[in-house]
């Protein structure tokens, strides 16, 4: 124990000694702890975002469908009512950080919009206006009138897209025709009471949003519906909320769906953008790591007299080595220390509201199928932030390994010739 | 041999080498020596730079393996001793004092003195009580806190043999001890080591070509290329 703690002092002591190499090894190490939080939490905050707006455009983190009907998007493979109904229980039922920001029922359908100028291949979506308006994407970018209320019974929400290749403005009528539950091609009158713009053409030209109860009556499905939806408040919790509802409403031939499953091209997007991060902080752990190897071993090598002495007074080379790995150590702590106050600093002193990026997007710039907000806000977590630490002392350990062992091997009469 | 003969040594080498693989030809830096220093003498090894003067006094250190033949501290053969155990050899029964003084440069001057006494796991108390005493005795009391770049060279050679006399080994290696010194300063150097020999009996062993030191010595070993040339005494 005793010669433990003398090793720990001499350790302390060694790093204290060279102040100015101790200090730039541990600011190189800092600095690539600090780089990784922050890239970690924009690319976290990025990616929540992405995932926010990729659900928002959809029909949220966790989707209710009757089997089949992802492959089908036929009205043929719907919910029932007593199937909608259970989903909502379902979600009503989670409590706490599970619970559900907004919730949605819809009743989708593809179709045709016709004009009296042109005719448009669209998605026609039946919604209960009340949710829908804190749900979806669509419902908060209104460039013009307004979106769907309670009381509606024809209006309909377009795409700006759609408005202008049709010619629709504020109040234009036109037609919906879609394959009703019976088979029969039926036609419904709609009025535009407002005009959206996402960003996102496959959107703004091909999507129509009218109440559900008027789609229901139209197309001949009751009560039924498509899809339930939910908005939860972060993706993190998915997995766990999909478990807990899947049980709730096991044995009623309902699928249940997590973003992952649902957007697999926002999936794949998300997977890109990590593995592109990864390679980047490969490269720069690297980097620091060779600072800190060539650091420890050139104290060991600058030291290899000390070293000797040590031996010759009686520390075993284990010890010796062990010296080296704990000076390295001890750097390695300090490092982190540091870093993760620097990153935390970095990361909310800096850019708590968030890095802009517009200027650097001339265009709206989308990708795996959602818009990129500009703006992103860095998102802090202990874990990654724990993450971040371990990595740091990953590189520390491994740097230190080397120099530890060299140290081990030094041939102590050499290493104490007078020069 | 007999036993009693055997307590007395302190340290002895049977047909030493060290070979250095070299290129064009090996270097036999000693070659066969064959050596017994009692416990209590006072003795150099002399000879011209080149001799094999430190390379023997590494090897009876233990911290060199001769290339063949066999070396005993005490009655221990030490040249089949694995490292840890060279190591703790070192640190119980051996003293060293270096030509370039060897302070740890991040520890004071007690703590250096005192360092063997600290891997021993002798208590705090008892360590300093010690470094303490023979601080006095050499002239270094007032000066355990400096560190060893705030001292002078002889404060720092004295501190040296304090640190190789403090755990009382049975043997104490100086290897050129006073060539970084002045006259003055090697001969007090001299009276303190030769003090601690004769009130302590501690064995020292000197590599050396300085005459101060040679004349103190009760026993002197000339060695040439490798080879015992001479063995006086008196």
């Amino acid at each position: 124990m005793r010669r433990t703690l003398t090793l720990l002092r001499l350790a302390a002591r060694g790093v204290l000694r060279e102040a100015r190499r101790s200090l730039l090894t541990a600011a190189a190490m800092a600095l690539g702890l600090a780089l990784l939080m922050f890239t970690r939490s924009l690319a976290d905050g990025g990616h929540e975002d992405w995932i926010n707006a990729g659900v928002r455009m959809g029909a949220g983190h966790v989707l209710f469908q009757a089997p089949g009907y992802r492959e089908s998007r036929s009205l043929d493979d719907r919910l029932s009512g007593i199937q909608a109904r259970a989903a909502i229980a379902a979600l009503d039922a989670l409590e706490g950080p599970l619970a559900p920001m907004a919730t949605t029922i819809r009743l989708s359908t593809n179709g045709l919009a016709s004009s009296a100028s042109s005719a448009l291949p669209v998605v026609i979506h039946g919604v209960n206006p009340e949710t829908e308006a804190s749900f979806s994407h669509a419902a908060e970018r209104i460039t013009e009138g307004r979106y769907l209320e309670q009381d509606d019974r024809l209006a309909a929400y377009v795409g700006q897209g759609v408005a202008e290749r049709l010619g629709l403005s504020l109040g234009s009528r036109f037609v919906l025709t879609a394959q009703s539950t019976d088979g029969e091609i039926q036609g419904q009158l709609a009025r535009v009471v407002g005009v959206f713009r996402t960003g996102l053409p496959e959107v703004d030209e091909g999507v129509v949003h009218i109440p559900i109860a008027t789609a229901r009556s139209w197309l001949g499905a009751a009560d039924g519906a498509t899809t339930v939806g939910a908005i939860l408040p972060t993706s993190g919790v998915v997995p766990e909320v999909v478990r807990a509802v899947r049980s709730d409403v096991e044995g009623e031939d309902i699928r249940v769906l997590g973003w992952r499953e649902a957007y697999p091209q926002l999936d794949a997007a998300l997977r890109i953008d990590d593995y592109g991060d990864y390679v980047f902080l490969g490269i720069l752990f690297a980097i620091v790591a060779l600072a800190v190897l060539n650091t420890v071993l050139m104290a060991v090598l600058h030291r290899k007299r000390e070293f000797g002495v040590l031996q010759a007074l009686g520390l075993t080379p284990a010890e010796t080595g062990l010296l080296v790995f704990t000076e390295g150590l001890m750097l390695t702590a300090l490092a982190g220390v540091v870093g993760m106050i620097a990153g935390a600093a970095l990361t909310w002193g800096f850019f708590r509201d968030g890095l802009d990026f517009s200027a650097l997007m001339s265009e709206e710039m989308t990708f795996g199928g959602i818009v990129i907000d500009p703006v992103i806000v860095p998102k802090f977590r202990m874990v990654q932030v724990l993450q971040s630490f371990f990595s740091i002392a990953v590189v520390g350990i491994t740097a230190s390994i080397y120099p530890a062992y060299y140290a081990t091997k030094i041939d102590v009469g050499e290493a104490l010739k007078f020069e | 041999m007999s036993t009693e003969t055997l307590t007395d040594i302190a340290v002895r080498t049977e047909d030493v080498w060290k070979i250095y693989a070299q290129e064009p030809e090996d270097v036999e830096a000693v070659r066969g020596v064959s050596l017994e220093v009692r416990k209590g003498e006072f003795m150099t090894m002399a000879g011209p730079s080149g001799s094999g003067k430190t390379t023997l006094l590494n090897m009876l250190g233990g911290l060199t393996r001769p290339t063949r033949g066999r070396i005993w501290v005490r009655d221990l053969e030490i040249t089949t001793l694995s490292n840890k155990e060279l190591a703790r050899l070192r640190l119980e029964s051996i003293g060293f004092v270096f030509q370039a003084f060897n302070l740890l440069p991040v520890l004071s001057a007690l703590e250096n003195a005192e360092f063997s006494l600290l891997l021993r796991g002798v208590p705090a108390e008892e360590r300093h009580r010690r470094v303490r005493a023979l601080f006095d005795e050499i002239g270094l009391g007032g000066l355990e806190d400096r560190k060893p770049g705030k001292l002078s060279g002889g404060q720092q050679q004295r501190v040296a043999v304090a640190r190789a006399v403090v755990g009382q080994p049975t043997l104490v290696l100086a290897d050129e001890p006073t060539a970084n010194l002045d006259s003055h300063t090697s001969d007090a150097l001299l009276d303190i080591m030769e003090r601690l020999n004769q009130e302590h009996g501690t064995t020292f062993l000197f590599s050396t070509h300085d005459p101060r030191v040679m004349e103190r010595a009760r026993r002197r070993v000339s060695l040439v290329d490798g080879r015992i040339e001479s063995d006086e005494r008196g």
